[in-house]
């Protein structure tokens, strides 16, 4: 239905002398839908907008590349755009982008979870907007976090990357486009990612630690924590859920005495175990092969 | 045909200003209005510049943490993103800057001719200042040789910290034929000090605590990226070839050397820091489609990780006979990835995708220590992981716009063990996934899903932990990441517009792991369980008004069990000096956050976020067998954000812009404050701490 913005565009247009015999230039251009949409113009300010790449919309047929002939629309508005993307499907919305953008950083569009789950590339791209939010770091995270509420809770524990500075961004470790690592990870696994910027841990090492090499996930959560270095529980539980109680593995946690306050305290089990993540010391002379030294 | 609406699941993307910006307020909602704090697009119509100063009324490390504001005083707010572009040419230059007046600076250059070639060149820093201050009387700290005091001694404060500096390149270059080349490379510098120790329990000079040492790592190291890729776009066939290599370098790699402290730890130096190692892979991927409705995506990567970094040296690394001077690790990987979806009728979506990702450790194995101890036989370690994953799923559209989903996944891990174990160990682990959901993708006014997920994870027997001598170990304890687990979980999502200007979002989820010990054991994980609820609303008052608010509830529970000073067969004593014991462990946040963005007149803009977090961690440990077990203390975490602007444009494309944000942060938590190193050394942290920052700038918007 239209409104008062409505009955006032079509009265602009019947009263412009040129309204109904509008050059195909001024259809490329914009020019006569930016009578009524003047905000979504804003577009050939960009990458849709550069005329002297023969790809772009605007080199083609303008607003009518993606939205379709405008003619029934110009000759009555109560015709909509043959695509109306507000009333698309996520599908029908991506078949109309991966008619340009297809292959890169998208090649595994196909099947990527946020595919299957009708997300569409509007879900997360403003194009009509001279800032699309989701290609700056500062403010991308908004834009993931209207779906990926719990991470947005956890991204201003006191343990956290420096996300909401802009300094890490959720697509420095994900591709949104889809890849083939476990969530979307931006490489092939979730340790190939985080190896990008921790490649001191990566080894291999004279003694490794099993969950280590296999997941770091498996003790750490990237998103924030209230446990120091993201870890998902304080020492020394953390390390209980693995290691047999021999010996002092089973300490109770304390918050005093000689070892089970060393459990808990400080770096926790780390207090001695320091290289956690892997030493390359050969030697044993005081336990080194448990990451002491 | 008619189409009814589309699934809205970016309504409430409006709001989440107030967990952002460390010294400004980003501008969420009137997205038409070119920000000029936060300029980032490239876009001809957003070129701009602000240059200001800001003013922090108090200390406060945790808000200064990765931006450097942590001490009372002046600092710089410089911000600019410069956009032009040749309309002949299609030749873009952006040149970009944020943060410039602080530590956390950015700055960017890059240059394009669209379709065509393009260059860009990064630099930016990563600062991360340690929130917690040392008061040690440590000599050397920065460098790997530390000297530490014989006993308690008072020390002077030592700020530590780490830096990451940044240097990226990248090239593209579309060739006729429809091909074109993308290089990538990043070279990182970090250097500074970060939180490390070395020592061991019994009696030291603070009796409580053992024979604990403080010795910061230092930290020079540099990380290397490089990856050049070449694609293709055949229409119907896409194809992407390409290598990736990565490279780490630590100037420290000879190891942290110790002098002076306590005599019972005169063997622990050096300690081994980070071997320089190197990676490469080469790769293709791509995706055919078959039929329009039929796409297939693959992928074949090779690569290699090598570690042959000298061995630390000196007196108390004695080198067993037979190893060399490195370890010679290598690891060779693979992974193939073949994924089809198709759409044989209008109604029906099928998917399915096979992985299989091979780790293979080939780093020789040598006896490096003799004679070995009861719990190893000297041997290197390599390990080999071998994981397989399937998952397959149909999707098939119902009446009034609804959809139901069903699925199933499954993922095998196959690893190698180590002849002698201290921890319990199975080669294989196999999880199989179901899943379930009702989806309504599209409608006017309510939109959502419900699904249900179900895993079962299992796997091969566990083995029998063994020591050197062939004596059967403790097999008491299923690690987490091994254990026979059932997993359920519930999750919904509704998107509700009651109403034009209106839009609700409900998030809750629902989730269970319950875990199976060791055979004839109640130790180790046991049950964990997470509840999360999330609410926000947006309102839309009119075109110059508009405010949103949310709840957030997140809440994780994990029950575990142990034992004190199991036998090395495995026998708990549940004694009363050393009983057996549990803890359920709990993380409980409640979150709040609400938003307003103002356009009163035609010249002001304001804005105003908050959030406030208030976390709680619980350990409610409890006896199971013997004496009584004292549970330790919550934490309680609280943090409050608040941020403010308002811009006065003085004339079309410039004006002033005024920014406040108080910021606190309170915790009691118990890690460091009673702590004191062997040789005097505290990590303390002022709490609470709260900052008021204010920041008035100028800005002016490029026609």
């Amino acid at each position: 239905m239209l409104g008062g913005k409505g009955f006032f565009c079509i009265a602009l247009l019947l009263l412009s002398a040129g309204a109904l015999a509008q050059s195909a230039d001024d259809i490329r251009d914009g020019k006569i839908c930016a009578t009524c949409h003047a905000d979504a113009v804003q577009i050939w300010g960009g990458k849709h907008g550069t005329k002297a790449d023969s790809r772009t919309p605007i080199a083609i047929v303008g607003c009518a590349t993606c939205h379709g002939d405008p003619s029934a629309h110009l000759k009555s508005f109560s015709n909509p755009m043959p695509n109306r993307f507000s009333k698309m499907s996520a599908t029908e919305k991506n078949d109309v982008c991966q008619s340009c953008h297809q292959g890169r950083e998208r090649m595994h569009w196909s099947g990527s979870t946020h595919e299957r789950n009708d997300v569409s590339c509007s879900s997360c791209h403003k194009l009509h907007t001279a800032h699309d939010r989701v290609r700056d770091k500062l403010t991308q995270p908004e834009v993931c976090f209207a779906c990926h509420k719990v991470q947005r809770a956890e991204v201003n524990r006191p343990s956290r990357h420096p996300i909401r500075e802009g300094l890490v961004a959720c697509s420095d470790c994900h591709n949104p486009h889809g890849s083939v690592g476990r969530a979307m990870v931006l490489r092939d696994s979730v340790n190939d990612t985080c190896y990008s910027c921790h490649m001191e841990k990566r080894g291999p090492f004279v003694r490794t630690h099993q969950p280590v090499q296999e997941d770091c996930a498996i003790c750490h959560n990237p998103h924030g924590t209230t446990a120091p270095n993201l870890l998902r529980h304080r020492q020394p539980f953390l390390c209980q859920q693995c290691h047999e109680p021999t010996s002092h593995r089973g300490n109770v946690a304390s918050l005093t005495g000689t070892s089970t306050g060393a459990n808990t305290l400080a770096r926790g089990c780390l207090n001695c175990h320091t290289n956690i993540h892997g030493t390359n010391n050969p030697a044993n002379i005081s336990n080194e092969r448990t990451f002491r030294r | 045909m008619n189409r009814p609406g589309t699934f809205k699941i970016s309504g409430i993307a409006l709001a989440l200003a107030a967990a952002f910006g460390p010294a400004r307020a980003v501008e969420p909602i009137v997205t038409q209005n070119i920000d000029p704090a936060a300029p980032a697009s490239m876009n001809t119509g957003a070129s701009s510049a602000s240059v200001g100063i800001g003013y922090a009324g108090d200390d406060a490390r945790r808000f200064g943490q990765y931006n450097g504001i942590n001490e009372d005083g002046y600092y710089g707010l410089l911000d600019f993103n410069w956009v032009k572009r040749n309309d002949e040419t299609g030749t873009w230059t952006r040149i970009f800057g944020r943060d410039v007046g602080l530590e956390d600076r950015q700055l960017r250059f890059e240059q394009q001719r669209q379709g065509n070639w393009g260059y860009s060149i990064d630099y930016s820093r990563v600062p991360r200042f340690e929130p917690l201050i040392a008061n040690t009387a440590v000599v050397g700290i920065g460098s790997n040789n530390l000297v530490i005091p014989t006993t308690l001694t008072p020390g002077s404060p030592i700020e530590l910290g780490t830096k990451r500096t940044i240097l990226g390149l990248g090239v593209d270059k579309y060739f006729a034929g429809n091909w074109d080349v993308q290089v990538k490379f990043r070279n990182e510098e970090k250097d500074g000090t970060r939180i490390f120790a070395r020592g061991t329990t019994g009696t030291g000079p603070v009796s409580s605590f053992g024979q604990f040492e403080f010795g910061p790592e230092p930290i020079d190291a540099t990380t290397r990226q490089l990856e050049a890729k070449v694609n293709y776009n055949g229409g119907a066939l896409l194809l992407t070839g390409g290598y990736y290599g990565t490279m780490y370098n630590n100037k420290f790699d000879s190891g942290l050397n110790f002098t002076g402290g306590l005599a019972g730890l005169s063997t622990f130096t050096p300690i081994a820091l980070p071997p320089d190692n190197q990676s490469h892979q080469i790769y293709v991927s791509g995706n055919y489609a078959f039929t329009p409705t039929t796409r297939s995506t693959f992928k074949l990567a090779w690569g290699k990780i090598t570690q042959d970094a000298a061995f630390v040296t000196g007196p108390n690394v004695p080198r067993a006979p037979g190893t060399g001077d490195n370890l010679g690790g290598k690891i060779d990987t693979k992974l193939a990835q073949f994924g089809v979806t198709a759409r044989p009728m209008p109604k029906l979506s099928l998917f399915a995708d096979f992985r299989i990702e091979d780790r293979d450790d080939k780093t020789p194995v040598l006896v490096y220590f003799t004679p070995p101890p009861s719990t190893s036989n000297g041997e290197n370690e390599p390990r080999s992981i071998k994981t397989t994953t399937g998952k397959a799923e149909a999707n098939y559209s119902l009446p009034e716009g609804f959809r139901i989903i069903g699925g199933v996944g499954w993922e095998e891990k196959k690893r190698n063990i180590s002849e002698v174990r201290v921890v319990s160990a199975r080669e294989v682990t196999d999880e199989r996934a179901y899943r379930v959901e009702l989806r309504r993708p599209m409608s006017e006014t309510l939109t959502g899903s419900v699904s249900l997920v179900h895993s079962d994870r299992d796997g091969s027997p566990f083995l029998t932990t063994v020591q050197n001598s062939g004596a059967v170990g403790s097999n008491l304890i299923a690690p987490v990441f091994l254990a026979d687990r059932k997993r359920d979980k519930v999750r919904v999502n509704a998107n509700w517009a009651p109403i034009s200007p209106l839009n609700i979002q409900f998030f809750a989820e629902s989730a269970r792991d319950d875990y199976s010990g060791r055979d004839g054991s109640a130790l180790g994980p046991r049950k964990g369980e997470a509840q999360n609820y999330s609410l926000d609303a947006a309102y839309v008052f009119n075109d110059r008004w508009q405010a949103n608010a949310w709840y957030s509830r997140n809440d994780t529970q994990f029950d575990q069990a142990t034992c004190e000073a199991a036998s090395s067969a495995g026998v708990c004593p549940g004694s009363a000096a050393d009983p057996t014991w549990s803890a359920k462990l709990r993380n409980l946040s409640n979150n709040i956050g609400a938003g307003l963005r103002a356009k009163p007149t035609g010249q002001i803009d304001l804005g105003a976020d908050v959030t406030y977090s208030e976390i709680r961690d619980q350990f409610d440990m409890g006896t199971i067998q013997g004496g009584a077990v004292t549970s330790l203390p919550d934490v309680k975490t609280k943090l409050t954000r608040l941020n403010l602007f308002a811009r006065y444009a003085l004339q079309k494309n410039a004006g002033v812009r005024l920014d406040y944000i108080y910021d606190r942060f309170s915790s009691d938590d118990w890690t460091w404050p009673t702590w004191t190193f062997a040789d005097g050394t505290q990590l303390v942290e002022n709490r609470p701490q709260q900052i008021n920052f204010i920041g008035v700038s100028y800005y002016y918007k490029f026609q």
